[in-house]
């Protein structure tokens, strides 16, 4: 096996961006519900939670279960309807 | 006897605050409150996950709805109130629906199938591979690649050299490295976030300007 220069960048980018203060999957997820229903409300999430927003951008499987979620309450609302 | 009224009371009660919910799911358990919740869950749950489902969506979601409440009602103590209960409780049946999905994706293949060809040392020691044919980017790619080789070497601990290859280099998902490291998701972005950081600061140390490096590959 190879590693290709975008391996190489992929790296670099990854290690670029870490933070001391990331959070990780546990805590995200401990924030997750505020930070669905201020999304929903047209709030601004990522301003009053950064660390989560900034998890969620770097974790695609909590991503993915954010999304998910925001699928799943926007469902339900609608059916309230 | 008033826990059996409250079991089996007939009320058309819509639970609206959460006050009412906790009440509702805290011991002795109504009844009506955990059917109706239930019932939330599912039709939440159909179309958030029908995209990973290919068969028995159905009975697949009411599974995980039952797993969901039971959850609930077991930590409703912890529940603070700092969303509607229903947005708290279908935050934890869609992690427990995509963890399930992402135990069975990966159920039938074997670790054997997920370890890397090569193990952490010799994949560490490999040289970079450029379609660019201009000797000079050559150089600098692998003057670059020796610099990023020497500092995982290092600075990184075995685990931390094991999980950046697997998710980076070898380019598997997360749920198939938790499996292969037998560790939890947690535990592994965390041990990747301390290689991450190991990495930057190193760079940082050395006079290594990150943008510089990308700017050059």
């Amino acid at each position: 096996m190879e590693l290709t220069p975008d391996i190489l960048k992929n790296l670099i980018k990854s290690a670029q961006m870490a933070d001391e203060d990331e959070i990780g999957c546990n805590d995200c997820f401990e924030e997750l519900h505020e930070f669905a229903e201020m999304e929903l409300a047209g709030k601004s999430p990522e301003e009053a939670k950064p660390l989560v927003k900034d998890h969620l951008d770097k974790c695609g499987s909590c991503r993915e279960e954010y999304q998910a979620l925001l699928e799943a309450l926007r469902n339900i609302e609608n059916g309230q309807k | 006897m008033l826990k059996w009224f409250k079991r089996h009371r007939k009320s058309n009660k819509s639970y609206e605050t959460n006050e009412e919910w906790v009440q509702a799911l805290s011991s002795p358990v109504d009844e009506q409150a955990v059917k109706l919740l239930r019932e939330k869950l599912i039709n939440g749950l159909k179309p958030a996950l029908h995209k990973y489902v290919d068969r028995e969506l159905d009975q697949f979601v009411e599974d995980v709805a039952q797993d969901a409440l039971l959850k609930v009602i077991d930590n409703i103590d912890s529940f603070r109130g700092e969303s509607k209960l229903i947005t708290w409780a279908m935050k934890i049946a869609v992690r427990e629906g995509l963890t399930e999905l992402r135990l069975k994706r990966y159920d039938d293949i074997s670790i054997e199938d997920l370890k890397p060809n090569d193990n952490s040392r010799e994949v560490f020691s490999l040289s970079v591979a450029s379609e660019e044919t201009s000797p000079d980017r050559s150089l600098h790619e692998s003057q670059l690649v020796d610099k990023v080789m020497q500092i995982i070497n290092e600075e990184l601990t075995d685990k931390q050299k094991k999980a950046i290859n697997a998710l980076m280099i070898q380019g598997l998902p997360m749920p198939a490295v938790v499996k292969l490291m037998d560790t939890n998701r947690n535990a592994l972005y965390k041990l990747v976030h301390d290689a991450r950081l190991k990495i930057k600061n190193k760079l940082e140390i050395e006079g290594i300007d990150p943008d510089k490096m990308l700017d050059k590959l």
